[in-house]
């Protein structure tokens, strides 16, 4: 029972997923498909409230999941997370869809599966329901990025996306065969445990950490191992793109927290000179600063959010690289991880409603004076930009005011100092939103961005927006849940 | 009582929600709404948010009161309402002590005087305002403006943490910004409007160093914790384990121990010193310190005298004038402007804790209050004068802080609210009344077209004769009593240090005894000035005939303001007469009423435990008193009677001999002694300097030249590079992955030396960093080959090392791959200081 219990937030989504499609195919009443994904996500995401207040670990039996699944705190706070971002992917999807004629079912079964996907991979604590989990995500992803059939550019996004995605699949599974064979196990805590003992000499090791690294890499978008992410993220229907922005970036961190804090989190592969963390800040910088200069210079809105979600990916490898020194760096991670799943659902959905059917506004040539013509439809662009951007009283400023304090303290001042510049440089193409909206009018004979109008998309921003004002204003909530969120076998 | 205090628990008081609560949604309503409501509506919504908070505030204060008196126990002298909404965020001091910022609101004594002043004067102050108003198309815009500016003041003064009450000190600064530059459509306000603003910027850098400091010594930023944890400011042994934390090195000249990714920033000051034969130097670097509290001191009241618009940055309160006339009143005189003075009286056991800082308040209080009287003399416009006035009583509660009289500036700040803002009000009645005569901004408040108004506007020339004679210092009236105080204070008092064989083994500074003296003096002759330009203004504008017609003389006579422009003047104006019976001097009360409420907060004992007291009051100081008083009145007497000569009876011809006489200091004085203008000679022309360099040089060359071209060069040959991976062909995009693959494959496979030294008493330890497979080799002893052929497990060595000795040593580090290529080589130069006990040389500024 108890065991029922800890797996109440995947088997809720599950249980709905399956409800769902029952439901698609047996009705013809199509709005209600968006509300429904929605509520069986946010059922997801109060399982796991409710587990986190009772106490995960009053439950008993659960060793019986382990290693395959671990339920602890941290899996807890993803499933909130993953199931929060899904919730309001799912709403913007129920406006975006039906105002641009693309409505069917599949889409919100999707959603749900590869939710189920990165709730797996966000509790795994073995290479093979890691890779299941990775792949029931994934393949739901890949999915999403094709569904506007009649899209070329959409198909091409995705086979890119699939191929590309195939490697780095591969290149993991290769990794953990290795260090397999070096350790003998495939479960985190077990390959942890070898590696400090003779098998971490091991060049096989060695080896098969590197290619994992990777492959987590490729999944977090880190540059050079992003290509994929701008078309991907383009090509995709809107509502898909804040979904894989959101959540399937999110289950990435999750699962590459849980290998490298807990797999590779020996003092050797964890050394601030050797092992993982060198390679992901230089990862981290690289992925910053190549991601903010090529976003500054996008013409496409859709397109500079898609570098700024790799940017964002960057910031948070510098709170990873501090959790190996700072006690406190693990929570400022999660937080942002936090403030950025509002903040990016939020300016997609902002979007999202700029546009309506044939002309979808994704440029920043058609939202120039917007402002002055919607403005109720202008602001929560201009706001989630903002918070993007890192503005106070918006989340985003809390999240990196405490990734850097984190750095700072984890004694990577160099780290810290550039990725201050980074989010200099990001404010810029963040602000140019706001000054397309308020400062520029169009273009004599320019099509001009005609807004759409949908209850879905509204809820989705309300609900953002109150919370970006919510962990602007008083963080230190959030921030309390966050450093509660603790990983079990670290 | 009891069972309002059932039902709001002093430490869950959220009764000041309501407070609080009210002028912010008064704010959103008439902000968003405002246009579309209309005016009835929108000047209800106004005056019902200021009227309930100010209900709320009566009904906080009474409870507030009954739990002081009824309290008990020795504790409860200092009692406090607290209302804790949320924890906002934390940092930390150092490593260990996290310190919670949380967005509490507390009421204690002094905060509850403050609230009622700025609710009670700010109901008065709307209400003038929907009449005077009246006429403005953005009515609406207005009252948002100015309920918004009630609930940052009340978030200041009620705020019970140093970042709430600098969210409020911010939100005043923008609701003066907002309201200075209400009619931005003339370009002059929004100028005033933008200097207001950057002066406020220059004090608000102060305050948030202050905060910093104040985090960074207490390790606390709550007004409790903070008084708690102030001693810690001048014990010096809380520190011993970590001297870094308890030196302040004023930079560059400060050496530094931060041997960061930073370091470089750091200029090596020692050789510099060497070079200057400054002082001795034997390899250790010099410091140039200050004491924290000195520090804290001089940073807080740089956001002091920004915000209460004294010396150095009073410039912008004149200008601020260009605001509508109940915003003068409520903001640039009665509430906003003494905030500067509630953080000193908030924190005043800091500044306590430095003589040197006190001392400085008084003599800028004093200096300021003398120099803004003297522009005043000479003034004609009539809003400049009250502008100038208000600068010169801001100077007077300066002073009564500076000398340690908390009681008495803060009492100063209450009358005064009264008085000015009965002055401003009236002066406010006046212009409306020219205005509808002359409708020319400028001519309309240039009391030379003014005179006789007495007949004409009765009812605000007696509330204006009674806010003047309350100014002047007329004896019996609140300001009489107020400056008396403050007079007699800095004649008696002289500044102690609490601690004072501490301060004396900090060198910390003393003040000479002549101080409270020459203050006092200089304070008369303010007040003899003060008298002088008010009883001038009072006699050119009222008295005499009336001159307007020389304007224009077809137009209709000036007419009384109605009810709601009077009421508060009446009202306003008899308070200027009496409240100074809340704290008459000269026993007149055995406890005179807000000495005795006020008590506990500045009673040191409640701070420090076996502290001194602040101030050692003169052993006659009783019989002191009256002669002291003396002085002022006879200041009034003086002044009055000179300008009453001057302009009443003469009628203004000794002033005209005496411009004619000496020219030269009369366009000194019109010129506000050249201030504005030393300032745009310096300060702005080196901004000016700095931006014409930058537009010229900095900005084609480096911005727009390295850094724009440079970058635009990189982001589009990344863009190209992208551009031909992003072609569609795809095996390009994995080929990208698989040279990032190799780059950070070839990290992994080779090895990486990295060493850390720590000094042990023998000699170094030097620890290798670990990494996956790695294996050491050493050579210790430094001759060039390492000491075994093999490599080994060995992360750790000791080096013995004689005191002063130094070598290098060297290590080598191979990994699992076991290929010769592939060993890591690290010399670690390895140095033992010559001995433990060596001190850096260290001179003291500031206090010494």
């Amino acid at each position: 029972m108890d065991i029922l219990l800890a797996l109440s937030p995947v088997v809720a989504v599950s249980v709905g997923a399956l409800l769902l499609m029952l439901a698609e195919a047996f009705s013809k009443q199509r709005a209600g498909l968006a509300l429904g994904a929605a509520v069986i996500q946010a059922t997801g995401a109060v399982f796991a409230g409710a587990l986190w207040l009772y106490g995960i670990e009053s439950l008993n039996g659960l060793d019986v999941l382990e290693p395959w699944l671990i339920i602890d705190r941290f899996s807890l706070f993803f499933h909130m997370v993953i199931c929060l971002g899904g919730a309001l992917a799912a709403l913007l999807a129920g406006g975006y869809l039906r105002e641009h004629r693309i409505e069917r079912g599949e889409f919100y079964a999707l959603i749900l599966f590869a939710t189920i996907g990165a709730m797996m991979i966000a509790s795994a604590g073995d290479a093979l329901t890691l890779f299941i989990g990775l792949e029931t995500m994934s393949i739901g992803a890949y999915a999403l990025t094709a569904f506007r059939r009649g899209s070329q550019r959409s198909a091409e996004a995705a086979v890119k996306y699939f191929l590309l995605g195939s490697f780095a699949a591969a290149l993991l599974l290769y990794g953990f065969a290795l260090v397999y064979g070096a350790t003998g196990h495939t479960d985190l805590q077990g390959i942890a445990a070898a590696l400090r003992g003779p098998a971490g000499s091991h060049p096989l090791s060695l080896i098969g950490m590197l290619l994992i690294l990777v492959g987590l890499a490729f999944k977090v978008s880190a540059v050079p191992f992003h290509a994929w992410t701008p078309d991907a993220y383009e090509g995709a229907p809107t509502p898909a793109t804040s979904y894989m922005a959101v959540v399937v970036k999110a289950g990435a961190f999750a699962m590459m927290m849980r290998v490298l804090l807990v797999g590779f989190g020996d003092p050797r592969s964890m050394s601030a000179f050797a092992g993982w963390p060198p390679v992901i800040a230089g990862l981290a910088v690289v992925t910053m600063t190549v991601a903010n200069l090529i976003a500054g210079r996008q013409e496409s809105v859709k397109r500079m959010l898609a570098y700024s979600s790799i940017a964002h990916a960057g910031y948070l490898l510098v709170g990873l690289v501090a959790t190996i020194r700072s006690g406190d760096a693990l929570s400022s991670v999660l937080f942002y991880l936090l403030t950025y799943t509002v903040s990016t659902i939020g300016a997609f959905g902002g979007l999202i409603l700029c546009g309506s059917y044939g002309r979808e506004s994704v440029s920043f040539e058609d939202l120039a004076g917007l402002g002055k013509r919607h403005p109720a439809v202008a602001l929560p662009l201009a706001f989630f930009a903002m918070s993007l951007a890192g503005i106070p009283p918006t989340a985003g400023f809390f999240g990196k005011w405490y990734l850097l304090k984190s750095a700072m303290e984890g004694g990577f001042h160099w780290l810290a100092i550039i990725m201050l510049v980074n989010s200099v440089l990001g404010a810029y193409y963040y602000l140019r939103v706001l000054v397309f909206l308020y400062m520029r009018e169009p273009a004599p004979g320019a099509p001009v961005a005609v807004p759409m109008k949908s209850g879905y998309v509204a809820t989705a921003l309300i609900l953002a927006g109150a919370l970006v004002i919510w962990l602007g204003l008083c963080p230190d909530g959030a921030l309390d849940l966050a450093a509660k969120a603790t990983l079990a076998g670290r | 009582m009891e069972s309002l205090l059932s039902r709001f628990p002093a430490d869950n008081f959220s009764l000041l929600g309501v407070i609080l609560a009210f002028p912010l949604l008064g704010a959103i309503v008439n902000g968003i709404w405002g246009k579309r409501l209309g005016k009835e509506a929108v000047r209800f919504m106004a005056l019902a948010a200021v009227g309930v908070s100010f209900i709320a505030s009566v009904v906080s204060f009474l409870s507030l009161k009954h739990l002081a008196d009824h309290g008990g126990g020795e504790h409860a002298a200092h009692v406090k309402l607290r209302w804790s909404l949320w924890s906002w965020m934390h940092t930390s001091q150092g490593d260990s002590t996290t310190i919670p910022i949380d967005v509490t609101f507390s009421v204690d004594a002094l905060s509850g005087v403050m609230m009622l002043v700025i609710t009670g004067v700010g109901f008065l102050i709307h209400l003038y305002a929907t009449s005077y108003m009246e006429k403005d198309s953005a009515y609406w815009r207005f009252f948002a403006y100015l309920n918004l500016f009630i609930f940052s003041m009340l978030v200041l003064v009620l705020g019970d943490n140093l970042p709430v009450l600098f969210v409020g000190w911010e939100g005043v600064g923008l609701c003066s910004y907002l309201l200075i530059g209400f009619w931005y459509g003339d370009n002059a306000n929004a100028t005033a409007g933008k200097k207001a603003f950057i002066a406020n910027r220059i004090g608000d850098f102060g305050l948030i160093c202050g905060m910093f400091l104040l985090a960074h010594y207490c390790g606390a930023l709550d007004w409790d914790g903070l008084s708690a944890n102030a001693s810690k400011l001048v014990n010096k042994s809380a520190y011993a384990g970590n001297k870094d934390l308890w030196d302040i090195g004023v930079w560059p000249l400060a050496h530094s121990r931060y041997e960061g990714a930073l370091s470089f920033l750091q200029p090596g000051m020692s050789k510099l010193f060497e070079i200057l034969k400054l002082a001795p130097v034997t390899g250790h670097p010099i410091t140039l310190t200050i004491l924290p509290a000195t520090a804290i001191g001089l940073a807080l009241l740089l956001g002091c005298t920004g915000k209460s618009a004294q010396i150095p940055l009073y410039v912008w309160l004149p200008d601020a004038m260009a605001g509508p006339t109940p915003v003068s009143a409520l903001i640039h005189a009665a509430t906003m402007v003494t905030a500067g003075v509630y953080l000193c009286c908030r924190l005043w056991f800091v500044f306590a804790l430095s003589p040197f800082v006190m001392v400085l308040i008084a003599f800028i209080g004093v200096t300021t209050a003398l120099l803004a009287a003297s522009i005043a003399l000479v003034q004609n416009d009539i809003k400049k004068v009250l502008a100038y006035s208000t600068i010169s009583q801001l100077g007077f509660m300066f002073v009564g802080v500076g000398v340690g009289a908390f009681v008495a500036g803060f009492f100063h700040v209450i009358t005064h609210a009264f008085f000015k803002a009965c002055l401003f009000l009236g002066a406010g009645s006046v212009i409306h009344a020219m205005h509808a005569h002359i409708h020319d901004g400028d001519a309309s408040q240039d009391m030379r077209n003014m005179g006789g108004l007495k007949k004409y506007m009765p009812v605000t020339y007696w509330t204006f004769a009674a806010a003047t004679v309350a100014i002047i210092g007329l004896p019996g009236t609140s300001g009489f009593f107020s400056k008396d105080e403050i007079l007699f204070r800095a004649f008696t008092n002289q500044t102690n240090h609490p601690f004072e064989a501490a301060a004396k083994a900090l060198g910390a500074w003393q003040a000479p005894t002549w101080t409270g003296k020459m203050i006092y003096g200089l304070g008369v002759l303010a007040a003899l000035m003060t008298a002088f330009y008010m009883v001038r203004l009072f006699l050119m504008t009222f008295h005499g005939n009336f001159r307007g017609w020389t304007v224009d003389a077809d137009a209709a006579s000036p007419q009384e303001s109605p009810w709601q422009m009077t009421l508060p003047l009446i009202l306003l104006g008899g308070l200027a007469l009496v409240a100074g019976f809340l704290n008459p001097g000269f026993h007149i009360f055995e406890h005179p009423p807000l000495e005795h409420w006020l008590d506990p907060v500045f009673d040191i004992k409640h701070v420090f435990a076996n502290a001194k007291p602040h101030v050692i009051e003169a052993a006659n100081a009783a019989s002191l008193e009256k002669v002291t008083a003396l002085g002022g009145i006879g200041a009034f007497v003086i002044g009055s009677g000179l300008a009453y000569w001057v302009y009443a009876v003469k009628g203004g011809g000794p002033a005209r001999t005496l411009t004619t006489m000496f020219p030269r200091l009369h366009r000194l004085l019109l010129n506000k002694w050249y201030v504005d203008e030393a300032y745009n000679a310096t300060a702005i022309e080196a901004v000016d300097a700095l931006a014409d360099t930058s537009a010229n040089v900095i900005d084609p060359w480096i911005v727009d030249g390295i850094l724009a071209k440079l970058s635009s060069f990189l982001v589009s040959a990344f863009g190209t590079l992208l551009r031909a991976f992003q072609n569609g062909v795809m095996h390009m995009y994995a080929a990208l992955m698989v040279v990032g693959l190799a780059v950070c494959g070839w990290f992994f496979v080779m090895p990486h030396a990295q060493a850390t030294v720590d000094v042990k008493p023998t000699g170094v330890a030097i620890t290798a960093s670990p990494g996956p497979g790695y294996t050491y080799r050493w050579d210790i002893n430094g001759d060039g080959k390492p000491d075994q052929e093999t490599f080994s497990n060995q992360p750790v060595v000791n080096v013995p090392l004689e005191p002063g000795a130094s070598r290098n040593v060297t290590l080598e580090v191979t990994n699992s791959f076991g290929y010769t290529p592939f060993i890591a080589k690290k010399v670690v130069a390895v140095s033992r200081p010559a001995s433990t006990d060596v001190k850096p040389t260290e001179i003291k500024m500031g206090q010494k």
